[in-house]
C-alpha cells in the first residue's frame, strides 16, 4: 500500500464545500460537552452519512453546521462555508439576517418528522408559497421548480400542491418535505433522521430518489442516521461518531468491508443482518457515556476489549489508515484482527492482512 | 379440544368506517384487514411484516382482542372470545381471564408508563391483579428479582425511579416486564424495538427471547424491518407472514421466505432491507411500477398487488389469487401456480 504524503499531510485542499475545525458544542459554562473538537470537511457533491447512537452529538454537529445549536450551548471552533472554490464564509460570525438567507437557500435542512415541520392549517402548496416570499424569490418561478421536484420524487403536483399535511401519508408527507427544501435551490441538503418515522421500503425508496436528485442538482448531502446500515449504500463517505466525537471517517465501502475502530465493528456486529448467521449477531456491550461523564482518555475505553493503559490516560488522534480513512483509535490495527465481524470482511480473512 | 391452536384467526375482517363528514358526502370503508387465516401456537413467534398501513397493527390487535373483527371469528383455546365477551358462550373462562393472558408492548414505552409512578408501583398493579393473595414484601421481592432478570441492576434501584429517569431500553425492558407479570399466553409487541437504536435491538430481541422460555409465552412480532423479523422468527423457530393491504401475501418460516421469497411483495421487501455485504452495489432501481400503497378504502382489484407489481400481468388486474397453502406456507400469488391462466396473459403496461 503506498501512500502519498501530500494527500496525508493536506486533506484540506480537496474542494470542501463546508469546512468545520475544532467545533466544540459546551452546556453548563463549559462543563458538558455535546461535541467535542470534531474537524470534518464535507467534499462538494458528496453524500456523507453521520452515524452515531442517541446522544452521540449527531444531531449537534448538524445544528452546528448552521450555527443553529439550541439555548443556552455554547459554540465555538470555525464552519466554513465555501459557495465556490477560494470563497469562504465563515459562518459563525454571520449577522442573523446573512444566516436567515444561508439557512435556506445556501444549506437547506430536513428533519424527521414531517408533521412537525408542516402547518397542519396549510396546503402544501401555500407552505411553498410562504418559503419563496420569505426569500423574495420569484413565486410563479419557484412553483414550477416545485413541480418539477415533487415529481422527482414520485408525487403528483397537482394532487399534493393541493392538500393539507395530514391528507398526505407519511411517506408522501416527507417526499413533500425534501422538495420544499430544495425549492430555493440550495446547494447542500442535511438531513436529520429523515426517514427514520418511515417502514424500510419507503425509506430506501427515498433513498433510491436522493441519489437521483444528488446527480440531477449537483447536490453536497449530509444525511443524519443512527442506522448504519441503511446509510451505507447511500454514502460516498461514513463518519461514526461516539461520545460527541468523531471515531472513524472514510469511504462508505472502505468502513463497512473494512471497519476499523473496534466501535464500529462492534456495531456493525450489533445490526440484524439478513445473511449474517444468528448466532454470531451480538449486542455491544455497556452503555454510551453522557455528556458530564465522558471517561477520560479514550472515551470508549471502558467498553473496548482492546483498551490498555494508555487508552485509559491519552486522548487518541485520527490515525490514518489508508489516506482516506481514518480512525480514532491506538490499537486499530488489533482491531481488525481481535474484533471479528458477522459477514463478510474483504483481506482479513486468511490473516495475511496482518 | 386438544387440537385447538392458543390462538386461531378464521377468515377475520376488520372494516372501519370513516362517517361522512364535512369534506366528504359518503362515508367511507377502509378495509384494514380483509379475509385472513391464521394460528399461534403454544411458545410459538409469529412475525408480521409489511408497510405502514398493511394492516400488521389492527390484524395484531385483533388476535388479542383488543379489536373486534367485522367477520369471522377469533378463538382463543377453542372458544370465540367475542362470545365469551358478549356471555353468549358456555366456556369455563371469563372475558378477563382471556384479555389477562393476551398482552401488549407498544412501540412507545414511555407513553404507556405513567409518569407519576414509580416502577415498583407499576410493576405491584399486574401482579395485585393476578396474584392478589401475595403480601407487600413478597411482592417486592418478585418484582426485584425480575428487574434483574431483565438486566436492570441493582433491582432496587431502578424500582425507586420514575419513567423519565430510565432509557428507552429500560423503559421496554419495565413495558416487558409488567406484561410477563401478568402470565400471559401471548404478547403482541408491535414495533416494540423499532424506537430504541439499532445497537440495542439485537439485546432486546435477545431477552425476549430469553423470557419466552421462562415464562411460557408467544409472541405476536410486528415489525416493517425484515432483518429483525428474521432474527426474533428464526431463534423462536416460528413463521413470517407478509402483509399487503389487509391481506397475507405470504406467510413461511423465516429461513424459506428470506431464502427463497415465493411472492414478488415479500422480493420487494427484501429489496428494501440494507445488506451490508451489498454496500458496493446500492440498489439501482426501484422494483415496483408505483412507491406509495394504494389508497385502503379503494384497494385494486384482482391481486392487491397488481398495481405496483413488477411481474403484474393482465391476469392479475381481474381475478384475485387465493391464498396456495403448502406444507408451512401458504402464498397468495399466481406465480406459484405453474397451471394458472396468468402465465399465458399479457404484462401490464408501465401505468396500469
Amino acid at each position: 500500500m503506498s501512500i502519498s504524503s501530500d494527500v496525508l499531510n493536506e486533506p484540506q485542499d480537496r474542494d470542501a464545500i463546508i469546512r468545520m475545525d475544532d467545533v466544540s458544542v459546551t452546556y453548563d459554562s463549559g462543563d458538558s460537552y455535546v461535541l467535542d473538537d470534531v474537524s470534518l470537511a464535507i467534499e462538494r457533491n458528496e453524500i456523507i452519512g453521520i452515524v452515531g447512537e442517541s446522544g452521540s452529538g449527531k444531531s449537534m454537529l448538524a445544528s452546528s453546521l448552521l450555527d443553529a445549536v439550541p439555548d443556552p450551548g455554547q459554540l465555538s471552533g470555525s464552519v466554513e462555508y465555501r459557495p465556490v472554490q477560494d470563497q469562504n464564509v465563515e459562518v459563525l460570525a454571520l449577522e442573523d439576517s446573512e444566516l436567515r438567507a444561508l439557512r435556506w437557500e445556501e444549506i437547506s435542512m430536513v428533519f424527521q418528522g414531517a408533521m412537525s415541520s408542516f402547518n397542519p392549517t396549510m396546503k402544501i402548496k401555500e407552505h411553498f408559497i410562504e418559503t419563496l416570499e420569505a426569500h423574495n424569490a420569484p413565486v410563479e418561478t419557484g412553483l414550477n421548480r416545485a413541480h418539477e421536484l415533487l415529481e422527482d420524487l414520485y408525487l403528483k403536483p397537482g394532487r399534493v400542491l393541493g392538500s393539507y399535511p395530514h391528507e398526505l401519508s407519511g411517506g408522501m408527507q416527507q417526499r413533500a418535505l425534501i422538495a420544499l427544501s430544495l425549492v430555493l435551490e440550495p446547494d447542500v441538503l442535511v438531513m436529520d433522521e429523515p426517514t427514520a418515522a418511515l417502514d424500510l421500503l419507503m425509506q430506501q425508496s427515498i433513498l433510491l430518489l436522493l441519489r437521483e436528485l444528488r446527480e440531477k442538482y449537483d447536490l453536497t448531502m449530509v444525511f443524519i442516521t443512527h442506522d448504519l446500515p441503511l446509510v451505507a449504500s447511500l454514502a460516498d463517505r461514513l463518519a461514526v461518531m461516539y461520545a460527541f466525537e468523531l471515531v472513524e471517517l472514510g469511504p462508505a465501502s472502505e468502513v463497512i468491508n473494512t471497519p476499523t475502530h473496534p466501535y464500529t465493528r462492534a456495531l456493525l456486529n450489533a445490526t440484524p443482518n439478513l445473511n449474517a448467521p444468528l448466532s454470531e449477531m451480538r449486542p455491544v456491550k455497556g452503555k454510551s457515556p453522557a455528556p458530564i461523564n465522558v471517561p477520560s482518555g479514550c472515551s470508549y475505553h471502558p467498553r473496548c476489549p482492546l483498551d490498555t493503559e494508555e487508552c485509559r490516560t491519552n486522548h487518541p488522534p485520527a490515525d490514518p489508515v489508508t489516506p482516506e480513512h481514518t480512525a480514532a483509535c491506538f490499537h486499530w490495527e488489533e482491531a481488525r484482527t481481535e474484533i471479528s465481524l458477522n459477514y463478510a470482511e474483504t483481506g482479513t480473512n486468511d490473516g495475511d492482512w496482518r | 379440544m386438544s387440537t385447538d391452536p392458543l390462538l386461531r384467526l378464521e377468515d377475520v375482517a376488520v372494516h372501519f368506517e370513516n362517517e361522512a363528514g364535512l369534506l366528504t358526502d359518503e362515508s367511507e370503508v377502509v378495509q384494514a384487514v380483509d379475509g385472513l387465516s391464521l394460528s399461534i401456537e403454544e411458545n410459538d413467534v409469529v412475525s408480521l411484516v409489511g408497510e405502514s398501513g398493511c394492516g400488521k397493527t389492527t390484524l395484531g390487535k385483533t388476535a388479542i382482542g383488543l379489536q373486534r373483527p367485522t367477520a369471522g371469528r377469533v378463538t382463543y383455546r377453542g372458544h370465540d372470545i367475542w362470545s365469551v365477551r358478549d356471555g353468549e358462550s358456555d366456556a369455563d373462562l371469563s372475558w378477563q381471564e382471556i384479555r389477562q393472558s393476551l398482552q401488549i408492548i407498544h412501540q412507545d414505552p414511555g407513553s404507556s408508563l405513567n409518569p407519576n409512578r414509580r416502577i415498583l408501583s407499576i410493576l405491584s398493579e399486574p401482579l395485585r391483579q393476578v396474584n392478589p393473595e401475595l403480601g407487600t414484601s413478597e411482592r417486592r421481592e418478585r418484582i426485584y428479582s425480575l428487574l434483574e432478570r431483565v438486566g436492570m441492576s441493582p433491582a432496587q434501584d431502578f424500582a425507586d425511579r420514575y419513567p423519565h429517569q430510565l432509557s428507552g431500553g429500560e423503559q421496554q425492558r419495565v413495558v416487558l416486564s409488567r406484561a410477563l407479570l401478568m402470565n400471559p399466553d401471548v404478547i403482541l409487541a408491535d414495533e416494540a424495538i423499532s424506537a430504541l437504536d439499532v445497537s440495542l435491538r439485537v439485546e432486546m430481541m435477545d431477552l425476549m427471547l430469553e423470557l419466552q422460555a421462562v415464562f411460557d409465552t408467544s409472541y405476536i412480532f410486528i415489525s416493517h424491518d425484515l432483518s429483525n423479523a428474521r432474527y426474533f422468527t428464526q431463534h423462536g423457530d416460528g413463521k413470517i407472514g407478509v402483509m399487503y393491504l389487509g391481506q397475507l401475501a405470504e406467510v413461511g418460516p423465516a429461513e424459506q421466505l428470506i431464502e427463497d421469497p415465493q411472492h414478488p411483495y415479500t422480493s420487494v421487501l427484501r429489496w428494501a432491507t440494507p445488506d451490508l455485504a451489498a454496500v458496493d452495489t446500492p440498489p439501482q432501481e426501484l422494483p415496483m411500477r408505483k412507491i406509495d400503497v394504494p389508497d385502503p378504502i379503494d384497494p385494486p382489484s384482482g391481486c392487491r398487488f397488481h398495481t405496483r407489481c413488477p411481474e403484474a400481468r393482465e391476469h392479475c388486474r381481474q381475478t384475485d389469487p387465493k391464498p396456495v397453502p403448502a406444507e408451512e406456507s401458504s402464498v397468495r400469488c399466481f406465480r406459484a401456480q405453474s397451471t394458472s391462466p396468468y402465465w399465458d396473459s399479457e404484462p401490464l403496461e408501465e401505468n396500469d
